[in-house]
């Protein structure tokens, strides 16, 4: 098959990682504070994201105006050069932009307290720069954090991260190298919960390890929502001591 | 010729005809409010889909939709519906027939939506059966409502559709020819005989259709004895 | 979607009160599939499916074309969802970018296309150059719920059911058999996807669904019409008789409990196994009734086996 040993019998993956490590993860919010209301950038192993927030704001459209609560838009564009082949397509128009589109739509609409901004629209504009598997996870990550930025009321964090199974083993978090190669599972979870606000199963998986995947994906997804409280409560800080300064 | 109404539960009217292997389902939605562009300030708008058992709509569909529109249009009550629209969307569940015809399909599609209008209780000004008849390339001969085999044979094949209705002493009478499509080669006085075959034909079907209607209302009004 | 249906306040609590008892409008329990009706038509490759007022058809087509250049040696296989206003008044013409159509069809094309549950290797004639082009073309007629659901038995069933023509190939010339000069060949199905979909409720407040411990959502099979316009989230599980989890979707929605979604697909595994059984036994029915006359027309001697 693939000329890369996908797990070695010593137990490293392609990149080195072990089967329950993270990739690097690096996020940073309020980075284009001039361009949106609420903006972030994320880095999660080769994915580079930037998801900016505009809103609450009036409704585009009179059409849009829902007098119960806001109405939440996602679009996602996932740039020419984001893979290692410049692709020739926007992929605007993709089915499988749209079903993302509306997964995180759908995720978000019950993560938000949307109920507080009836009549106005939240719109999330998400930019992939560069992608390397898990991007679903990844965006997850992105949007809570330029809706925190934003300051948007939410209930939790909503996290996510994708596991595969090789075999037997599950090895969370893959790059693109490993989920062409094995089935993949992306999980969002909402704060440090077991609650799950997204599971998709894209290929196959043996019923009964499914329980064994969900369990470190979870793990994971409670990891990441602590990079991104420790890295949000720094970003506090500094904006604080700049006040006061 | 089978039928059968009020197939589907989610429009307002709908109907399955079948016949010599070509059966279609047409369901009508209707009067309602239109979007802008579709209404019509004096009448009712119509809209016509037919979607194709294989395969996605073609020119060969939109084609279908033209003659299925110039039939029905003459004999719906329009003037009773100002600024409203009926939408007719037809499925064909076997065509019967290969892409290059389209006789069977539109002429088993007309006596669809005749039910599928009778059911949604759309008001019409006369009713309309349509039939297909082939000329067999060898003996000359007249085929009513030819199957896929017999049809590969015909020189000339033609859709013939009447608009027919009742008058006060209970007599069939035929008021206007509706469609004429003829594909192949023939000759006038085959055409004459066409006519005259499918009138009978279409006659016949009229009685047919008429007693399905009678059944359908003495069963949907039995609680009025 | 042209015109969202929109249900009265009294009816959607009446509903949702009702759901609270564990009732349901149409009398079924909360873990109950409806009952599943496969049709199959006169020509191979046509079945129409009905589940309480849902209704779908399914059909397949073949035809002989050309392969991709980067897979010479797989055949085409694609699946197309048409809504028209028929299946019921929220649907468009000729719309096929709303949200709702969109989720249809990528499901189906993963629970089928993308599981491998056909097996493209076999629609081969001449690597590189000849190959059989599949279509199925699903018909929604009818939509009450379910039409996920519907839609990939009528699909599965379909693909066991379809027999393409019979060809001889002599080095690069191909002769396609007509279906009455020989015996049609089956597909190569290499096993049997099927989606059950779980709708769920939240009966308590939201603050509740995602601090609480309580886990008092409530969740049904197969949601009518009705239903899945009240829902607050949705689950489609794809299985196959394997144990094998072909494809999991919960797209958002309501935030569930880990272990109470891994329950859901225990006990759609015990749908699945049934459905599976029900193709199975249509399939070979009509294959039984298509040959009733093989045992009069065969030379072979009957044999005691």
């Amino acid at each position: 098959m693939s000329r890369f040993e996908i797990y070695s019998p010593e137990g490293l993956r392609v990149d080195g990682r072990r089967w329950n490590e993270l990739r690097s993860f690096n996020c940073s919010i309020n980075t284009h504070p001039n361009a949106a209301d609420g903006s972030s950038y994320l880095e999660q192993g080769n994915n580079k994201i930037i998801t900016l927030v505009t809103g609450p704001q009036e409704p585009a459209s009179r059409s849009q105006v829902n007098t119960k609560q806001a109405s939440l838009s996602v679009t996602i564009n996932l740039t020419k050069f984001a893979k290692m082949e410049r692709s020739k397509s926007s992929h605007k128009n993709e089915r499988r932009t749209l079903e993302w589109q509306t997964s995180l739509v759908r995720t978000f609409e019950k993560n938000l307290m949307l109920h507080l901004y009836p009549r106005t629209s939240i719109d999330v504009q998400v930019h992939v720069l560069q992608l390397d598997g898990g991007i679903l996870g990844a965006m997850l990550n992105g949007i809570t954090l330029a809706l925190i930025d934003a300051g948007i009321a939410m209930y939790d964090f909503v996290s996510g991260v994708s596991v595969g199974l090789y075999d037997t083993t599950p090895l969370l978090d893959l790059n693109s190298l490993e989920e062409n190669a094995m089935s993949s599972v992306t999980i969002g979870t909402v704060g440090k919960s077991e609650k799950l606000s997204l599971l998709l199963v894209e290929d196959k998986v043996p019923l009964d390890r499914l329980e064994s995947v969900m369990a470190i994906g979870i793990a994971g997804t409670h990891r990441i929502r602590d990079l991104m409280d420790k890295e949000l409560r720094k970003h506090g800080k500094t904006r604080v001591e700049n006040l006061t300064n | 010729m089978e039928t059968s109404m009020r197939v589907l539960s989610h429009v307002d009217g709908s109907a399955v005809v079948s016949n010599n292997g070509t059966k279609v389902i047409c369901s009508v939605s209707g009067p309602m409010e239109p979007k802008s562009r579709q209404e019509l300030p004096t009448q009712l708008a119509l809209e016509i889909i037919v979607k194709p058992a294989e395969g996605v709509q073609s020119t060969r569909e939109k084609l279908m939709e033209d003659q299925i529109r110039s039939v029905l249009t003459p004999v719906l009550a329009r003037y009773l519906h100002p600024r409203q629209f009926v939408q007719i969307c037809f499925q064909v569940l076997e065509a019967g027939e290969s892409k290059d015809y389209t006789v069977k399909e539109v002429s088993v599609g007309i006596n669809a939506a005749v039910l599928a209008l009778v059911d949604a209780g759309v008001p019409l000004l006369s009713m309309c059966t349509g039939t297909c008849i082939g000329i067999t390339s060898e003996e000359r001969r007249l085929i009513v409502n030819p199957t896929e085999p017999e049809l590969l044979e015909c020189a000339s094949v033609h859709v013939f559709c009447l608009e027919l209705g009742t008058d006060e002493n209970e007599k069939i009478d035929v008021r206007n020819v509706l469609l004429v499509d003829s594909l192949g080669t023939f000759d006038e006085s085959q055409l004459f005989q066409v006519l005259e075959t499918g009138e009978k034909e279409c006659i016949r079907l009229y009685t047919e259709l008429r007693s399905v209607i009678k059944d359908k209302v003495s069963r949907d009004f039995v609680w009025k004895q | 979607m042209a015109k969202d249906i929109e249900i009265s306040n009294s009816e959607s609590k009446f509903i949702l009160e009702a759901l609270k008892l564990k009732q349901r409008l149409d009398g079924r329990a909360c873990d109950q599939f409806r009952d599943v009706e496969i049709e199959l038509g006169e020509a191979y490759g046509d079945v129409t499916v009905t589940m309480g007022k849902t209704k779908v058809q399914c059909r397949i087509s073949c035809e002989v074309a050309q392969p991709y250049e980067d897979r010479p040696f797989e055949g085409l296989f694609h699946i197309t969802t048409e809504t028209t206003p028929m299946a019921g008044a929220q649907f468009e013409n000729g719309n096929n970018t709303g949200e709702e159509e969109v989720l249809i069809s990528r499901m189906i094309e993963k629970a089928v296309r993308r599981s491998g549950a056909l097996d493209v290797e076999g629609l081969c004639i001449i690597a590189g150059s000849k190959c059989w082009s599949l279509r199925a073309d699903v018909h929604f007629l009818d939509c009450d719920g379910g039409l996920i659901d519907a839609s990939c038995i009528a699909v599965m069933t379909a693909l066991l059911h379809f027999k393409k023509p019979d060809v001889t190939v002599l080095g690069e010339k191909v002769t396609v058999h007509p279906v009455d000069e020989r015996e049609p060949v089956s597909l190569g199905v290499l096993h049997v996807p099927v989606c059950v979909t779980f709708s769920f409720f939240n009966p308590d407040d939201t603050e509740e669904n995602i601090k609480g411990e309580h886990n008092g959502e409530i969740s049904i099979i197969d949601a009518s019409l009705k239903e899945e316009l009240l829902r607050d989230g949705v689950l489609t599980v794809t299985l196959n008789k394997n144990r094998e989890v072909v494809q999991v979707s919960k797209a958002g929605g309501l935030p569930m409990d880990a272990l109470s979604l891994i329950d859901c697909c225990h006990k759609a595994y015990g749908i699945v196994e049934k459905i599976t059984d029900q193709i199975q036994r249509a399939i070979k029915q009509d294959s039984i009734a298509r040959n009733q006359y093989a045992h009069i027309l065969s030379s072979e001697n009957a044999r005691e086996s």
